[in-house]
């Protein structure tokens, strides 16, 4: 079973029909939900996954250069995502093979859950430009 | 009979600038539906400032409920346009613990919190101020001159010793609106000059001890004894910043954003 960072990614997704490229800034360490909320730093899928309501299964979990990616697949046919997340420190969530899991869209992207509770933000344009993050004292 | 520990906590929320102060790191993951609403309201957040013709305003969430203090807003920071593109100078504190430092976000960021109420506040800047404020914004060095690490979320608006998120970015502004502003210090005797006045909180012995026995985050030594003692804990809030600066004609009404 893999625990995967929960540790805020910052980071700029553009998600087109296929791939996703991006840059990665740690997070700020403060006590919030959302440092509980990986937002993805790429993504590969066909579009008809990320239709709103779209229900996935973790099928693999695996670490990458740029943090962990899961891949998700559709069981009706077969269809797969991969969605990358930063895999900086922090515990909380365990995502793991078998793990249900629920595209959501909306205006600013999807979000993907899993019992109710978000397990990364995929931002589409307008999301990408709402995001930003930066320490500037130490 | 003793509070019980959920009242001190709510005192603890007490404001100030600290959205995040107060609670140790969580790791459970948001609501999707949460995520949602704070990304929503970050875009209808940034429309607003986008139909203001703004260059810089003060932007503030609402973390938690603080109606009991009559507070509206939690937390504030300094929106400024780069570009197309807003950006939020911050200050945060981290994990609840006695240090925060100043971040430059997204409003995305900015609102990805676990927020009490899915609201935004907005004051629109003098045209004058923001013209002075802008450069500093987009300037690291400027953005920590007057910052402290030292972190109380209820610091006390005129001593130097703990600086909170909202004094933070009071402070900023002041010493872009005051060129003679060089350290807290002045910034502080600045606005004192310029009418600023602090919102002041009845916080109870039991609820100040339990605070600074169980909450790195909260102090209340740099509070003048004849204060802390009548129970009256003087700090800088969003509403207290907002008003403000709507009297001095720095900004103009708050507006609210849905």
């Amino acid at each position: 079973m893999n625990s995967l960072s929960l540790r805020r990614v910052a980071i700029a997704t553009l998600l087109a029909a296929g791939l996703a490229t991006t840059q990665a800034h740690p997070g700020p360490s403060d006590a919030s939900a959302l440092s509980a909320l990986p937002i993805a730093v790429s993504v590969a899928a066909p579009v008809m996954l990320l239709s709103a309501g779209a229900t996935l299964t973790v099928v693999a979990v695996e670490a990458s250069a740029t943090g962990t990616v899961w891949v998700l697949e559709r069981a009706s046919d077969g269809a797969r995502m991969s969605v990358t997340v930063g895999a900086q420190a922090a515990g909380g969530l365990s995502v793991a093979a078998g793990t249900a899991v629920v595209v959501t869209a909306f205006s600013a992207g999807w979000v993907l859950s899993a019992a109710g509770r978000a397990i990364a933000y995929i931002p589409n344009e307008i999301g990408s430009a709402l995001l930003y993050n930066e320490r500037v004292t130490r | 009979m003793r509070r019980p520990l959920q009242a001190v906590a709510l005192a603890l929320a007490v404001a100030t600038g600290a959205a995040h102060a107060g609670r140790s790191c969580e790791r459970q993951a948001p609501r999707a539906e949460n995520v949602q609403r704070a990304m929503a309201l970050a875009e209808r957040t940034a429309r607003a400032l986008d139909d203001s013709g703004a260059q810089v305003a003060v932007v503030a969430r609402a973390g938690q409920d603080l109606s009991r203090y009559g507070l509206v807003y939690s937390h504030l920071g300094l929106a400024y346009k780069d570009g197309t593109r807003w950006r939020v100078a911050h200050k945060l504190n981290e994990c609840g613990s006695a240090q925060a430092a100043v971040w430059r976000q997204g409003l995305g960021e900015f609102f990805l919190d676990d927020l009490f109420d899915y609201r935004a506040g907005i004051v629109v800047l003098a045209p004058e101020l923001q013209q002075r404020l802008l450069p500093a914004l987009a300037d690291n060095t400027r953005l920590a001159g007057l910052h402290t690490a030292a972190y109380s979320m209820v610091a006390y608006p005129w001593a130097q010793r703990y600086q909170q998120s909202n004094q933070w970015a009071l402070e900023t502004l002041a010493a872009a609106q005051s060129p003679g502003v060089r350290s807290r210090a002045d910034a502080q005797a600045w606005l004192q000059s310029a009418g600023y006045q602090p919102s002041t909180l009845r916080i109870d012995p039991v609820t100040r001890l339990g605070a600074r026995l169980t909450a790195a985050n909260v102090a209340f030594d740099d509070h003048p004894a004849e204060k802390r003692f009548t129970d009256r804990i003087e700090t800088v809030t969003v509403d207290s910043v907002f008003a403000w600066l709507n009297r001095t004609g720095l900004g103009a009404p708050a507006v609210t954003v849905r």
